[in-house]
């Protein structure tokens, strides 16, 4: 069968636990009496199809599962992820402290060209905040990575975040692509931004 | 959510006639003509449980139409859950709501299941 999309890109949600990748509310079951099946078990990964400069790309999303909470997060995990978003709590100054250890266990375990960058999630908790978002810009200088705020709950920047990271990937890979295999006539202009507005990775959950 | 007397009405050449949805949120699923019409008679958990049920006393009913997709890249959104017996559930990517269908490890296929979506283009 024919591939129905040019890229796919295995993306991962990483950071201490509880800072929002996967915001389980308890959304659907307002019943007290009930459950729903999936909260308890709990979601894998997610596949969300976008489209940019006209190229259809696949996100495969994998969220670190709890894992994080033993620091059990190895290559196996980080095996053929060509984006990391590193995630931190605006309103807990530990995760955000933490994420240079993230950054030493990615450098560790994961492809030396993975693109990395830096979401400092809950922003809509202005009352909370103990992380200045000057602190985040400038730890994501310093690693010379991208930084966002967002917030999951309030769909402030998600979908953005992922399109940006989603770029930058596409860039990285047409770029190697190019040198690998220059084209033989003129260079074909592009446009730039013509993402689509869908309104997916809105909700409460980063993943 | 699909009743069973307008399933055939959703099948054209063995396939999807329209786009498949979510039946809470609307979120595109799968494109039109992308998974195949297959009978199988599987118990899928219902998408709310009962709270007093036990680990092995999962609240289910059959189900008997799926679209099977062998790609799980063909869907456009979807989530998977995490493995439970061989098997992860689908669940629509942007409300999390399901299972509307699973994945068979050993196979690779997805089965998505007719009465837990909707089909409208």
């Amino acid at each position: 069968m024919a591939k129905t999309y040019d890229y796919l890109f295995k993306l991962l949600l990483i950071g201490d636990s509880g800072v929002g990748k996967t915001c389980i509310l308890f959304r659907f079951s307002e019943d007290a009496f009930n459950t729903t099946f999936i909260s308890t078990i709990g979601i894998d990964f997610k596949i969300r199809t976008i489209e940019l400069d006209n190229k259809k790309i696949k996100l495969q999303i994998w969220d670190t599962a709890g894992q994080e909470r033993f620091r059990t997060i190895t290559t196996a995990y980080y095996r053929g992820a060509m984006g990391i978003m590193l995630v931190y709590d605006i309103t807990q100054e530990k995760s955000f402290e933490n994420i240079k250890n993230w950054i030493r266990n990615i450098e560790e375990n994961a492809s030396a060209d993975v693109e990395k960058m830096l979401l400092g999630n809950k922003c809509e908790l202005h009352d909370k905040r103990q992380v200045s978002k000057e602190r985040g810009e400038q730890l994501a200088i310093e690693y010379g990575i991208k930084f966002m705020e967002t917030s999951a709950k309030a769909s402030i920047n998600v979908e953005e975040a992922f399109l940006t990271l989603a770029s930058d990937i596409k860039a990285k890979t047409e770029k190697r692509m190019e040198a690998n295999n220059p084209p033989k006539g003129g260079h074909q202009l592009k446009t730039l931004d013509s993402r689509t507005k869908d309104s997916w990775l809105s909700r409460c959950s980063l993943l | 959510m699909t009743e069973e007397a307008t399933i055939s009405d959703q099948i054209a050449d063995g396939k999807n006639k329209t786009n498949v949805r979510c039946q809470f949120c609307n979120s595109l699923m799968l494109k039109a003509r992308e998974g195949s019409y297959s009978e199988q008679e599987i118990d899928v958990p219902l998408m709310v449980q009962k709270q007093d049920r036990t680990a092995d006393n999962l609240n289910t009913e059959p189900l008997k139409h799926f679209w099977l997709v062998k790609d799980m890249l063909t869907f456009e959104n979807i989530g998977f859950s995490h493995t439970v017996d061989g098997k992860k559930f689908l669940v629509c990517a942007d409300c999390e709501r399901g299972p509307v269908g699973y994945h068979e490890l050993s196979t690779k296929h997805c089965y998505l299941a007719l009465k837990r979506v909707v089909h409208t283009d």
